[in-house]
Parts: structure tokens; sequence; C-alpha cells
């Protein structure tokens, strides 16, 4: 620069020296200009870049924040889902389990069920079994009774009352 | 200027390059951070709709382990009733097995009565006691002998128990015999003939005493010139018998008063032997004694009847008969029967007596023995003692819902507390 100075300062060229000092002062206001608005510009170039990059890393730390997060989340979800997935197989079991039973279950209910019918019939034959005996076992002791005293009418009429039921008890014994 | 520039470019490369790395790691990061946001929506995902099936399956097996309870439930029910059930044939086969052995021996009964079989009739009835004892269900009222044994007469000779009825299956007068109170068997028929002034089928209420070393039965019998009904004596060696009656005469009629029954022999605590009996018939009873000679064969010479009861109480409805004379504790209590015979109404009264003669006094205005929920119309009773030297009382009773002749007079024997001011019958089991 102080080059360029001290040739601008050469006699030969003072009869134009106004012009010239206008246009050199033209010329170094305008490189003075340049180099100020390429620094200019190389500073907003920077700034923006810097600025761009820094915006970028604020994503990337939000990302990466996020990111953290998502897997903490992840492992707490995989852990529940795996629990769920296991709580899911239990139950699954037992209703396999539960059904088996219930079917075994209806099938005894159903078993005992018939038994009792049949016990049930069975306790209804033998209660009109036992009605016929009772009847016919109070006929004919009452025969026996007015018999051994010589009423050979009562124990006639006693015998026929109770007739049905010694039929009765007659056949169901067999 | 040229190092400026270059200095420039070197920053502005720098500033690139570090500015695209951000961007390039951001873009990774962001993109990593998607993948892993898809893969947790993924995962949330699968959890929802595990859970989702977690839920219906829980579901589903709590509905089911509903059903198994309510099942096992209704299988307990259904099972409680099977053994009810079961229980009840049990019982059923019990009862008819019961009701089958004893019907076959009434039926044996009732076949030799009908061939004038009495002694063969009595054997087949004693053989099934105990299955016919089952039937009557009078084991908490003191059934011992489950068979038509009316009026019954029970006394210790030896260590035996004998036991004398109403003429019935057995014949003229029955006996059964026991060792232990509990089971009773048929002898067979205590009075085989009769008298000639007797009519057949009508002899009723015998009272057996030993007396000078001859077992004495007093007893009812109709006369039958005159149809009315007296007392009679027999005598045998033992207390089986058979007891023989040679009278030409009864011992006691009272025709007047509408005839003799129900004859009971006291002995005083000299040894002095008394008759008691009931004259007269519904509205017109009364309750008689008299002293007998030594021998127990006809009454004392000088002696003559004396009243010791007439019916005065509601529950007696106008009757009072089968006397029995006890001395216990040094105190005479009259036991009598009162009202309809033939009826629930039946029941056994007691009365104080200042001597084998009287005067008596009814001891409460209630019976100390009545219809209950195993027995009916109980009466005809007598008062014994144990080998322990316990008092007893044998009565009979109809079983309720078969009141009446012809239905049977089951023989009951229960112990009687005498150590109070009023005797009361026990509970069996508790003598």
């Amino acid at each position: 620069m102080t080059d360029v100075l001290l040739a601008e300062r050469r006699p030969a060229e003072f009869a134009d020296a106004p012009a010239r000092v206008d246009r050199s002062r033209r010329h170094r206001r305008r490189r003075w200009a340049v180099l100020v608005g390429s620094i200019a510009l190389v500073g907003v170039a920077l700034g923006s870049l810097l600025f761009d990059a820094t915006q970028a890393n604020h994503r990337y730390d939000r990302a990466r924040h996020s990111l953290r997060i998502t897997r903490g989340t992840t492992v707490v979800v995989a852990r529940d889902l795996a629990a769920a997935r296991i709580d899911l197989h239990l139950v699954t079991e037992q209703v396999g389990t539960d059904s088996n039973a219930l079917t075994q279950d209806t099938s005894q209910l159903e078993g005992a069920r018939s038994a009792l019918s049949a016990a049930q019939a069975h306790v209804f034959e033998q209660a009109s079994l036992l009605n016929a005996l009772h009847g016919c076992l109070a006929g004919v002791e009452q025969a026996l009774n007015a018999l051994a005293v010589g009423n050979q009418s009562k124990a006639a009429d006693a015998l026929k009352w109770v007739a049905a039921p010694c039929s009765t008890a007659v056949k169901a014994s067999g | 200027m040229v190092v400026g520039g270059v200095v420039a470019v070197a920053l502005l490369g720098a500033a690139i390059w570090y500015d695209a790395d951000a961007h390039v790691r951001a873009g990774a990061e962001a993109s990593t951070l998607r993948a892993a946001e898809l893969h947790l929506a993924t995962l949330r995902h699968d959890k929802a709709v595990t859970d989702y099936a977690d839920a219906v399956t829980t579901t589903t097996r709590n509905n089911l382990q509903s059903s198994i309870g309510t099942t096992l439930n209704q299988l307990a029910g259904v099972e409680a009733s099977l053994n009810n059930a079961n229980a009840g044939a049990s019982l059923e086969g019990l009862g008819i097995t019961a009701l089958h052995t004893c019907l076959g021996g009434v039926q044996d009964a009732l076949f030799s009565i009908g061939a004038h079989d009495n002694p063969g009739a009595a054997k087949a009835i004693s053989a099934v006691s105990g299955p016919c004892a089952s039937l009557d269900g009078g084991a908490n009222a003191g059934l011992v002998y489950p068979f038509d044994f009316p009026d019954p007469d029970v006394t210790l000779f030896g260590q035996t128990y004998y036991a004398y009825a109403t003429n019935s299956v057995a014949g003229n007068i029955q006996i059964i015999s026991s060792s232990d109170l509990t089971h009773w068997t048929s002898v067979g028929n205590a009075l085989p003939s009769l008298p000639g002034w007797a009519k057949p089928n009508e002899t009723w209420a015998p009272s057996v005493a030993r007396v000078n070393g001859t077992y004495l039965m007093y007893y009812t019998a109709d006369f039958a010139p005159s149809g009315t009904q007296c007392v009679s004596v027999a005598a045998a060696s033992g207390p089986q018998g058979p007891f023989i009656d040679n009278s030409v005469l009864p011992l006691e009629c009272q025709q007047s008063l509408g005839g003799s029954i129900d004859p009971s022999v006291f002995i005083g605590a000299d040894g002095t032997p008394y008759l008691d009996w009931k004259s007269g018939g519904p509205g017109s009873s009364k309750i008689w004694s008299q002293q007998l000679n030594a021998a127990g064969t006809a009454f004392a010479p000088g002696t003559n009847p004396t009243q010791l009861l007439a019916p005065d109480q509601a529950w007696e409805g106008g009757t009072v008969e089968a006397p029995d004379l006890v001395l216990a504790n040094g105190r005479y209590l009259l036991f009598f029967s009162g009202n309809d015979w033939n009826s629930a109404n039946y029941a056994v009264g007691v009365a104080r007596c200042a001597g084998p003669s009287g005067p008596c006094t009814d001891a409460s205005p209630s019976p100390i023995l009545s219809s209950g929920t195993e027995t009916s119309g109980p009466g005809g009773e007598s008062v014994f003692v144990d080998t322990g030297g316990k008092f007893w009382i044998a009565f009979h009773a109809w079983v309720p819902g078969a009141v009446g002749f012809p239905n049977s007079r089951d023989l009951y024997l229960r112990p009687l507390d005498l150590s109070g001011p009023l005797p009361s019958v026990a509970a069996p089991g508790s003598g």
C-alpha cells in the first residue's frame, strides 16, 4: 500500500495531478470499498454460516436429547410390552387351563345331575314302596289283632282296605 | 489483500464445512430420532394391542373362573343333594328291608292265627320284634314290644321280667319275658283254658303276684250268662304259667255297678294282699280296693270293697280305670288311667292314698303321662321295680295316626321318678 502511495507522487505526473488525484482518490475509495465490502461480505457469510451451524447444532442437540428420551421411553415401553406379553401368555395359558377345567366341571356337573335324577327317582320309587308296605303292614296287623280276638269281620275289612297297597308292594318288590 | 483473501476463503471453507457437518449430524440425529420414534410408536402400538388382548383374555379368564366357581357351587349343591338322596335311599332301603321282614312276620302270624295256632303266631311276631319296633318310631318313647299288648302288667320274678297282657295274638293272656327290659320274647299264652262261665276272646288286664309261694293271676273275663265283665283269679306254679282257673263263678262282678274290670293285686308292707279294680263304664266308673285272704284266692272274710277313686278331673272324661297301687318311700300312690281307652285322649294319672283301702285324692289335676309325638292314648299302666330297685312304669299306647281297635297298642317302658312330690315319667335311658 505504501508503494502505491509513493508511486502516485512522481513529478511527471504532476500536470495532471488534480485529475489523477481525483481518479486515484476515487480508485482508492473504490478499492477500500471493495475491501470493506469483501470483508463485510465474508463476515456476513461467516456469520451466516456460523449461525446456521449453530442452528444445526441446536437441532442436533434437541434431536439427540429427544432421541435419548425416546430411547429411554422405548426401553420402558419395550419392558412393559415384554411384561404384557408374558402376562398375556400366562393369562392365555390360564384361559386354556380354565377352559379345560370348566369342561371337566361341566361334564362332572352333568354326571352328578344325572346321578341325582336317578337317585331321586329311586328315592321316589322306594318312597312309594314304603308307603305301600306301611299301608299293607298296618292292615295286616289290624287283621291279625282282630282275628286274634275272634273278630273275623273286622279282620276281613282290614285286609280288604289294604288290598291295593299290598298288591302294589308285592308288585314293586318283585 | 491476498493473505486476507486466503484467510477469508479458508474461514469460509471452514465455516461451510462446519455448517455442513452440523447439518449432516443434525440430519442424521433427526433421522435416528425419527426411526427411534417410529420404533417407539410401533412398540406402543404393540403394547396397546397386547394390553387390549390381555384385557380381553383376562376378561375371558375371569368369566371362565366365574363360570368354574358357579359350576363348582352347583356341583357341590348337586353332590350334597345326591348324598342326601343316597342317604335317604339308603334309609328307605333299611326301612323297606325292615318293612319286608316285619310284614313277613305279621303275615306268618296272621296265617297261624287263621289256623288257630296262637303259639305259632306269637313266635312269628316275636321273631320280628326288632324290625317292627324300628318302624313304629317309638324308641324315644320307650317302645319295647311293637305288637298288640294292651293293659301290660310287668313284674320281676327272680332275674327275669315277665309282662302279661290282654288277649291278643298269643292267646287269652299274653306273656313275654326279658332279662334286660329291652329285648322281649314271646312265652305264649298264660291262660290256655278259661273257666266254664267265661266267654272266649274276652279276657283282659291281668295282674300277677306271688302269694304264699303260688303265682296268682287276676284277670277280667266276660261272664257269659249275663255278659257282665268280672274279675277272676288263676294260679300257676311258675310265672310263665300255665295259669289254671278252676272257679265256678268269678271273684267279683258288681253287676249292679256295670261290672268289674282291670284287677290289680297289691301286696302291703306286712305281706297282706289287696285287690284293686274298677267298676262300671263311662260316666259311672269307680276304683275299688278290698283285702284278699292270705292265699290271695278270695276276699278276706268280713271285708267289703272300699272306693278309692271316682272321676273328678276334666282330663279323665268320666272314666278312671286300670288301677295300680304302689308303696314307695312310705307313700301310697295310686296310678290309674282315665278317659276313653279307644282314643288318643286316654292318659295316666296318679292319686295319693292314705292306705291300701284309701281314701285317695288326685295328686294333680293333670295326667302324668298323655299323648305325645311318638305315642297316642297311653294307659293300662303298671308300676314295677327293676333288679336295681328303680321304679319303672309299663304302659300301652297307640302309634300316632293309628289310634283305635284293631290297631295295635304297643308295649312301652319308661323310668319312673318317685322322689318328687308328684311322680314323673322319665325319658327312656335315664333310668
